[in-house]
């Protein structure tokens, strides 16, 4: 068992699930980064040491992520919304 | 043939050998995903993937790679398997002419058998959950068709979408949803945002094979894709009522997932590799609050690999993205003969068209960059000749080769739109786009030396039939 998130290295992990067939695996999941992995899954995927740096993220990172999308602001009166081109399903 | 759910396609799929079950128990990571995965490098005509014995679950039913080889494509449209990828798209054209085809309404869904609501929704517990590539951020369900209305029209059948967007499960009550600014999704969640509203929703999951078509499509805002799936089905598709949305939903789902995108909030998502190779995320996306599940007993939860093409989503994505290209194009230049845009869903198109005079080729390539789809995707058009296959790629290579010079027939236009998740753009969603004008010039564009080009001679073609049945009975 993983004792911080192998992507964020937060320390406050929580078992979302148990496997069906007891004692198998949990689904673990990062209170910050909400990184969800399963405890059966390789290392690469589960350890801190092991986690590749190309996917890691640090409490910056994750403060500075940009919002997609953005929040509109609120609109408090009449007029619809941007007009509507055409768009794609 | 139609198919109402997808339990009857894998149905078909089996019959024709075009579906494998795995019998030996495999572990859910990496396991399911690397044999989705490797579907794709098996070469043609690879089968869905069917896996009931996962360690660590009592009850699991998965299904992948459904669509994932041209043989699967073709069954799913109910042609027979060996039937060529061109021939593919243009019976796809054909059977567009039919829309809209309105669809047929049910009342005894099969997904009305079990219900969660509330505090005892766990979507775990519904669906065996996996991950697929190492870097994304979680477990996805990356295959669903989902459904919003516009929050200032609801009653326009229209104007309800059904589109495919990944979610992250976050939670088990809980999913992050990526709408991309250019999707219909994106719209209604605007007009809701703006005014403080959370949007409902519907993701529906595990659908006939022509759903997971049309949920992948470039079609009109207002365009129906119920009543575009009757029209590739050949007969009205089935829906029913969603019991807490009242949206419509397929009537075949395996599981229909309803709740509300969280007005105003945000939260981290993914990443996520994605069908352009490369993986996407770790931005801030909307937030799904799930308040209902229904699911058909025994449910199958079908999912898609993706990664570096060629993988399932570029055979569900390949003809869905070619034809409406070719019905807008034709709609104004009729000399337009083919389109080709499977390449990265579109990113990348081939053109074949007719010359209406010297330049038209370059504003045939323009138009195809300002259709819908265009705006969000065409990066790179190559035109060709009216006798250029686009779907032959050797032939286009040689259209390349021997028609263009550069100086004047490559065009790079700067900075235009783009979906973000396109690799290259700089920044995210803003890029130059190319022309490459591989037609022979024609009046008053004199340059080069074509005038005598060498054709296929006339007996050639009694010749290739003559040769396939020589070889035919020296087989044996």
């Amino acid at each position: 068992m993983t004792d911080c998130c192998p992507r964020c290295a937060h320390e406050s992990v929580s078992t979302l699930y148990s496997s069906p067939v007891p004692g198998v695996w949990d689904v673990v999941q990062c209170a910050r980064c909400l990184y969800t992995w399963r405890t059966s899954e390789p290392d690469r995927r589960t350890r801190r040491a092991a986690y590749p740096q190309a996917f890691r993220l640090t409490e910056e990172d994750l403060a500075n992520a940009a919002e997609v999308p953005a929040v509109p602001p609120l609109r408090t009166d009449g007029p619809p919304a941007a007009a509507r081109g055409p768009e794609l399903s | 043939m139609a198919y109402d759910d997808l339990r009857g396609f894998l149905s078909t799929l089996e019959k024709e050998g075009q579906l494998l079950r795995i019998t030996e128990e495999v572990l859910p990571e990496p396991d399911l995903a690397a044999a989705a995965n490797a579907a794709g490098r098996i070469g043609e005509g690879a089968p869905a993937l069917w896996f009931d014995n996962v360690k660590g679950f009592t009850d699991a039913r998965i299904a992948l790679n459904v669509h994932g080889s041209w043989a699967n494509h073709a069954l799913a449209l109910g042609l027979p398997k060996h039937t060529p990828v061109k021939e593919q798209v243009e019976e796809f054209a054909r059977r567009w002419d039919a829309f809209p085809v309105a669809p047929e309404r049910r009342e005894d869904a099969p997904w009305r058998e079990n219900t969660q609501e509330g505090d005892d929704v766990d979507l775990f517990s519904v669906l065996p959950l996996f991950r697929l590539n190492d870097g994304d951020g979680g477990f996805y369900l990356d295959k669903a068709a989902v459904v919003s209305r516009d929050p200032d029209d609801p009653g326009h059948f229209g104007k309800q979408n059904v589109g495919t967007y990944r979610l992250q499960v976050i939670g088990k009550n809980r999913l992050a949803i990526q709408p991309v600014p250019v999707h219909d999704i994106a719209l209604h969640l605007r007009a809701a945002e703006e005014k403080g509203e959370d949007l409902p929703i519907a993701i529906t999951l595990g659908n006939d094979p022509v759903m997971a078509i049309v949920a992948g499509m470039p079609m009109g805002y207002d365009q129906s894709e119920y009543e575009m799936a009757g029209a590739l089905r050949g007969a009205p598709a089935p829906i029913a009522t969603a019991p807490l949305t009242g949206f419509d939903v397929p009537w075949g789902s395996e599981v229909v997932i309803e709740g509300v995108i969280e007005s105003r909030k945000r939260q981290i998502e993914g990443p996520f590799g994605e069908f352009t190779g490369h993986y996407s995320g770790g931005r801030r996306m909307p937030v799904v609050r799930i308040d209902r599940v229904s699911y058909r007993t025994n449910p199958v939860f079908e999912s898609l690999y993706l990664g570096m093409p060629w993988t399932e989503c570029d055979y569900l994505v390949g003809p869905n993205t070619c034809v409406p290209l070719l019905k807008q194009l034709r709609a104004e230049f009729p000399e337009v003969q083919a389109v080709n845009a499977m390449y990265t869903h579109g990113l990348l198109a081939v053109i074949s068209t007719r010359k209406r005079y010297g330049g038209f080729a370059k504003a045939v390539a323009m138009r195809a960059m300002t259709t819908p789809h265009g705006l969000g995707y065409i990066t790179t058009v190559i035109v060709v000749d009216e006798d250029v296959d686009p779907f032959d790629l050797p032939q286009v290579m040689w259209a390349m080769s021997s028609k263009v010079n550069p100086a004047d027939d490559v065009v790079v236009l700067p900075n235009l739109s783009v979906v973000e998740l396109a690799p290259a753009a700089q920044p995210a969603g803003l890029t130059s786009k190319m022309i490459i004008d591989a037609t022979t010039p024609v009046h008053p564009d004199t340059r080069g030396n074509f005038s005598t080009p060498t054709k296929d001679l006339p007996e050639a073609k009694d010749w290739a039939a003559r040769l396939q049945r020589l070889l035919s009975e020296a087989r044996g």
